[in-house]
Order: structure tokens, then C-alpha cells, then sequence
């Protein structure tokens, strides 16, 4: 059984230590490349959103280098994610790939089932401490990730804090016990400590809403996060893996408690769950507004319905509060060149606004 | 004077519409429907962005309707059946319009919610009767005489055999709306063929069709995909398949390649007509000729 499963931000690292850790034969797929999302593109239907065909292009490149099992996650809706597997699956097969698909529907009893069936002969011992490791490892990304956003943007050398973030991700998928791992952890938050810093600048922040795989996976988003940090904006990014995670995995009532309150700021303009992202993109730009962020990127694939939802209610949450929002949908005809002049607009919008009232201060 | 209640003829008026007219109409309230959907309709629709043509199609029945009512009827219905959505956009709906209007009169946006409580009905319809100042047991009342109004009439097909049978599949909403679906079921009728819809297909016949599928979470794809299947199953299936979807449907992107390849397998040949509120009518009748042409072409022995 040689597994493999899609690609989205730093998943890749957190998926091999699991199934490895479980001994299983592990194959990344190839990063996503132009080529994977080719392939993805060829043989999926026209207006799906774009995970679908990334996904779908990922797999393709694992089997074809010998990959014979792909995991994979369901859902229960609406977003179109919980039924991709289904239609996958079918597309792939009528390609004449034999394969096995796992897919894993979001809750424990689901993924327990499955543990088992990629790893019969593992103690719960052993699947215990594969867990802990997996899940300190996912913490490690995100708390990494998170200094090196804030980081970015006042860094004297331009570029030296994403080669400290490249280092530290190779050493934390490299670290195979949990010592290695807070050893290649602290290491990296030591280093990014070390990293020279412009003194007396105070940059733009701006909040990241929307959906997940887009927010997550640089290759889709035109490196969104670091071209803002390289403009010199603190960039907030409002989803990690480790909160869909503990959220919908583990059900931590921190999360809960948290996603309860965020239902409550969204609740006058988005009264009910629509599926996906939507409520806490709405609910994080009212609350983000609060904490004075100075704007917000709103970014979701082309076509996803929960965030269509957002994008039309935003202008009014907007309106509403006073902070400027600039919603980018991403699909595979994106440009760089497109992206750049609008998020420069932006910056330099943001900017202007900023002298406004500073200048309104001091009358 | 009784309130008037402004009604949208869109998305969901389909399915559940007369009822709802009895319904409201029994409590005691003048209901003003909106009319036939126009081509001013779609162009007052187009405030929404990157939503499928149906959601702004209501959007512009809202427009044409909100400044003559005092209430507009805009329940939000997240789940009609065990288990199942509606649509994410249909669930958003009235706080699109929401955001969208300056000034709309109150909206009675009462949330119908049987995902996992069948109850949730009846505590929806209570509700919604102490908003028009009913209590209790007149407003089950009413919603008891309403149901019975639910359309009943199925049309049986009949066993004509030169008669090409065309399956056409898509949303009641789509389907029925003349204006956006450009009275394709007339069209092809035009044409000497007999045309089938889902709604031919009991809910009973659809859902034992799909059941060694994964569970189709949106309950009008749940619906579609296994009306096609028992299109293409029976033991006289349909000739084609032509599948309506309007652009960025999302479930439908993901149904429409599972009935497809089906179909394929079949060998029953299969067209998707993807509509917006830029198609223009003579490619589309261009397109539904070639496929009735090549239909009966494959027929000739």
C-alpha cells in the first residue's frame, strides 16, 4: 500500500509523519506545478472551483509515479468539498487507474475507522504517540508561520526571514521524535529572533478572510501572504490547519466557544451557516475592524458557493464598519501581473488612509 | 385592510408556492405574487455578483415586487429533507437582499430547518403565524388545508414509439421559468419529442435509483441525479439526456459529470446546456436541433 493525498500549504508535512508514523509506505505527490494543474484542468468539469482540479491533478501525478492508495476528506455539505471524492474517484477510474480510495468523513469515529484500515497491526500506544507528534508538528508550522508573517514586513534584508521559514519547514518535516521536533521548532523561532529589524516603523495590517485552500497554498494564491509582507504589510492570516483541526476534528471547546462568538458578530448580516468559510470571513472582518486592522483581502476560488454568498454581503459589512475590503477570486486563468496591480492599489489606499487620519489627529 | 405579502416568483416558489399562497392566504393575508420573469428581471438581477442566473432571477422578482408590499415572504429554507441541504446560495438569500437593498419592508425570513429535527416544520409555521398575529393551532391549521393544494397531477408518459423521448434534467426552477430556461420543454415539444423531467419521477422512485451512491447532500441534485438514473434505467429508457445547469451552479458541475459518465456508459448520448443571462436564444436552438437531428439519425436502422 503506498499512500497519497493532495497538497494544501504545509498538509504534506503533517500527512507523511502520520501514515509514515503508521508504517505505511509514504508518496508525496510532486508540488503543484503548472503541469498538475494542467492535468487537473483537463479532466475535471469546466465549472468546478479550483481545488477540485488541483486535487484531481495531484492524484493524477501520484499515480502515475505508483502511488496505489489515495486519502482523501469528505464532507456533509453544502460546500461542494464533501462530494469531490465521488466524482474523483470516477474520473480516475475511467482514466484506467487502479487504485483505492480512503476517505475520511469529518469525525472521529470516521477517522478512527480509517487509521485502522491503513494500519492494522498498530498498538493504540503507537497510534497515540504518532498523533501527538503529527499534531505538535502542525502546531509547530503554524506557530512558525505566524512569526514569520509578522516578521516580513520589518526585516532590514528583504527575503531573509522566508529562508529562515524554508529551513525551518524542511527540519520540522525532517524531525522524527518529539524531542527533534521542539528541538527544530525553538531553533527556528531562535533564528527568526536574530533577524535584523528596521527600527520605528509601524506597517499596514491587513486580515486574509475566506476559503482555506486558496488562504493556504501559496502555488493557487500567487504567494499572496509574502507579496503583501514584501509591500511591507503585516499579514493576518485567519485560518491555520491546526484550528480546522482541533475545530472540526477534536470539537476543543476553545474553538467552539470561539466560533460561537464569531456567529454572533455575523449573525446581523449572515443570520445562518451557509457552508465553507463564509460566516467567520464575515464574522473575522467585524472583528478584525474592532481590533483596528486597517484592511482586509477577502480571497476564494471562482465559482465557491458559500464565499459568493460573502462576497455579496461584504460590501455592506464594508459600508457598515469603515474598513476597506478587496475580494480576489482566484481560478487558473489568474495572472501575477493582475494580482500585483491590484494589491498595490490596495496597499497604496490603505496608506493614503492612513495619513488621513493621522493628519485629522493632530488638527 | 389585510397585509399584502409579496411573494418572488423564483428559486423555490416552484416546488412549494401554492402552497405557501394558501397558506398565507388562509391566515388572512392578500398575497401579491410577482409576474413572469422578463428581461428587466435579469437586468435588475445583475447587483449580485458571480451567483448563478436563478438566485439573481429572484433577486430582480424581489425588485419588481418590495416597494408594493408590506411584507415580503422570503423563508430561509436551509433543509427540506433528513440529512440534506438546500443550497448555500439559497440559504444566504435573504441576507443578500438584505445587504443589497437600502430600504426593504420587514422580511418574514423564518428559518425551516428538517436536517435533523422533522418538528422544526411545525415550530416554523407557528412562528411564522404569531409574525401575522395568529396563534398556534390556526396557523396548523392553515398549513394543514394548504398542503392539500400541493400539486398532485403527474403527467404519464405516453407509449408513443416513433417518438423520440428526451430526458431533460435540471432545477424546477430552471425548468420552469420560461424566460430563463427559453421554454425549452415547448421547444423540443415543437420538435415531435416527448420530454420528461424530474418531476415525472416520484421522490421515492428517484432516491432507491442514487442509494449505492454517496448520499447527495443538496436535496433538488439528490433529486436530478436519480430522476436521470431512472430515465436512463427503465426498461424503455429515454433517447437523450439534456441536462440544463445554469453557470457556476455548483452542485450541479459536480452531478451533471456523475449522470454524464453514466449516461456514457449507457450509450445514451448526453448534452449539457450551461445558460446565462447572456445566452442567446438561436444558438441555443441551434444546439437542440443537432441534437434531436443526430437523435434521430441514431434511430434510422
Amino acid at each position: 500500500m503506498i499512500i497519497s493525498f493532495p497538497h494544501m500549504g504545509n498538509l504534506s508535512v503533517v500527512l507523511k509523519t502520520l501514515f509514515s508514523g503508521l508504517g505505511c509506505e509514504v508518496l508525496t505527490p510532486p508540488p503543484i506545478s503548472k503541469r498538475s494543474i494542467e492535468l487537473g484542468i483537463k479532466y475535471s468539469p469546466e465549472a468546478v472551483c479550483l481545488p477540485f482540479k488541483i486535487t484531481l491533478g495531484n492524484y493524477i501525478e501520484a499515480l502515475d509515479q505508483g502511488a496505489n492508495t489515495i486519502v482523501t476528506c469528505g464532507g456533509v455539505g453544502p460546500c461542494r468539498l464533501g462530494y469531490y471524492a465521488e466524482v474523483q474517484r470516477c474520473i480516475l477510474q475511467e482514466l484506467g487507474y487502479q487504485f483505492e480510495m480512503i476517505v475520511i468523513e469529518p469525525n472521529l469515529a470516521s477517522v478512527w475507522k480509517n487509521l485502522r484500515r491503513v494500519a492494522p497491526k498498530h498498538s493504540l500506544r503507537e497510534i497515540y504517540s504518532t498523533m501527538r507528534l503529527v499534531l505538535a508538528k502542525m502546531n509547530a508550522l503554524d506557530n512558525v508561520q505566524r512569526k514569520v508573517q509578522i516578521i516580513r514586513p520589518r526585516e532590514m534584508k528583504k527575503g531573509e526571514s522566508d529562508v529562515l521559514w524554508n529551513n525551518a519547514i524542511g527540519e520540522i518535516d525532517d524531525a522524527s521524535t518529539m524531542v527533534t521536533l521542539r528541538n527544530a521548532w525553538h531553533g527556528a523561532e531562535r533564528n527568526l529572533d536574530t533577524v535584523k529589524l528596521k527600527s520605528s516603523i509601524r506597517p499596514l495590517r491587513i486580515g486574509v478572510v475566506g476559503e482555506i485552500f486558496v488562504m493556504l497554498e501559496p502555488s493557487i494564491n500567487l504567494d499572496l501572504a509574502r507579496r503583501l509582507g514584501h509591500m511591507g504589510v503585516e499579514v493576518d492570516t485567519t485560518m491555520y490547519l491546526s484550528d480546522y483541526v482541533n475545530g472540526h476534528l477534536f470539537r476543543k471547546s476553545k474553538y467552539l466557544e470561539m466560533y460561537k462568538r464569531l456567529a454572533n458578530l455575523a449573525q446581523p448580516y449572515l443570520g445562518h451557516y451557509v457552508g465553507g468559510h463564509a460566516l467567520k470571513s464575515i464574522a473575522h472582518t467585524i472583528s478584525m475592524r474592532q481590533e483596528n486592522y486597517d484592511g482586509i483581502i477577502h480571497v476564494f476560488p471562482f465559482t465557491c458557493m458559500p464565499e459568493v454568498v460573502a462576497k455579496n454581503i461584504l460590501p455592506k459589512v464594508s459600508e457598515d464598519t469603515g474598513i476597506p475590503i478587496l475580494s480576489i477570486a482566484f481560478d487558473e486563468q489568474s495572472g501575477e501581473a493582475g494580482l500585483v496591480t491590484r494589491l498595490e492599489a490596495f496597499v497604496d489606499l490603505l496608506q493614503y488612509r492612513r495619513l488621513r487620519n493621522a493628519s485629522e489627529w493632530d488638527c | 385592510m389585510s397585509v399584502r405579502i409579496g411573494l418572488p416568483r423564483g428559486l423555490l416558489y416552484y416546488q412549494y408556492g401554492t402552497v405557501w399562497e394558501k397558506f398565507l392566504h388562509e391566515l388572512g393575508a392578500e398575497v401579491v405574487i410577482s409576474g413572469d420573469t422578463t428581461k428587466a428581471t435579469l437586468d435588475h438581477g445583475s447587483v449580485l455578483d458571480e451567483v448563478c442566473l436563478p438566485v439573481k432571477v429572484y433577486f430582480g422578482h424581489v425588485c419588481d415586487l418590495y416597494k408594493e408590499v408590506d411584507y415580503l415572504f422570503s423563508p430561509r429554507l436551509i433543509s427540506v429533507s433528513a440529512r440534506q441541504y438546500t443550497c448555500p446560495k439559497i440559504i444566504g438569500m435573504t441576507d443578500m437582499l438584505r445587504s443589497n437593498f437600502k430600504k426593504l419592508p420587514p422580511i418574514i425570513d423564518t428559518n425551516v430547518n428538517l436536517r435533523q429535527n422533522q418538528y422544526s416544520l411545525y415550530q416554523a409555521i407557528v412562528s411564522l403565524g404569531r409574525t401575522l398575529g395568529r396563534g398556534p393551532i390556526p396557523s396548523l391549521y392553515a398549513w394543514y388545508s394548504a398542503s392539500k393544494y400541493q400539486k398532485q397531477q403527474r403527467i404519464s408518459y405516453k407509449d408513443e414509439p416513433d417518438q423520440q423521448r428526451i430526458g431533460l434534467i435540471g432545477h424546477p426552477y430552471i425548468l420552469n421559468d420560461r424566460q430563463i430556461s427559453m421554454n425549452v420543454i415547448n421547444k423540443l415539444r415543437k420538435f415531435g419529442c416527448v420530454v420528461e423531467t424530474p418531476e415525472d419521477v416520484s421522490c421515492h422512485q428517484s432516491t432507491a435509483a442514487v442509494k449505492d451512491w454517496k448520499r447527495i447532500f443538496w436535496s433538488s441534485s439528490h433529486h436530478m441525479a436519480g430522476a436521470a438514473l431512472v430515465l436512463m434505467q427503465r426498461p424503455r429508457p429515454v433517447d437523450g439526456i439534456i441536462f440544463i445547469t445554469s453557470f457556476s451552479c455548483g452542485p450541479d458541475t459536480l452531478i451533471g459529470e456523475l449522470i454524464n459518465r453514466r449516461a456514457q456508459s449507457l450509450n445514451i448520448p448526453f448534452m449539457l446546456l450551461t445558460i446565462d443571462e447572456h445566452t442567446a436564444e438561436a444558438g441555443f436552438i441551434t444546439r437542440l436541433e443537432a441534437f434531436t437531428d443526430m437523435l434521430s439519425r441514431r434511430k434510422k436502422p
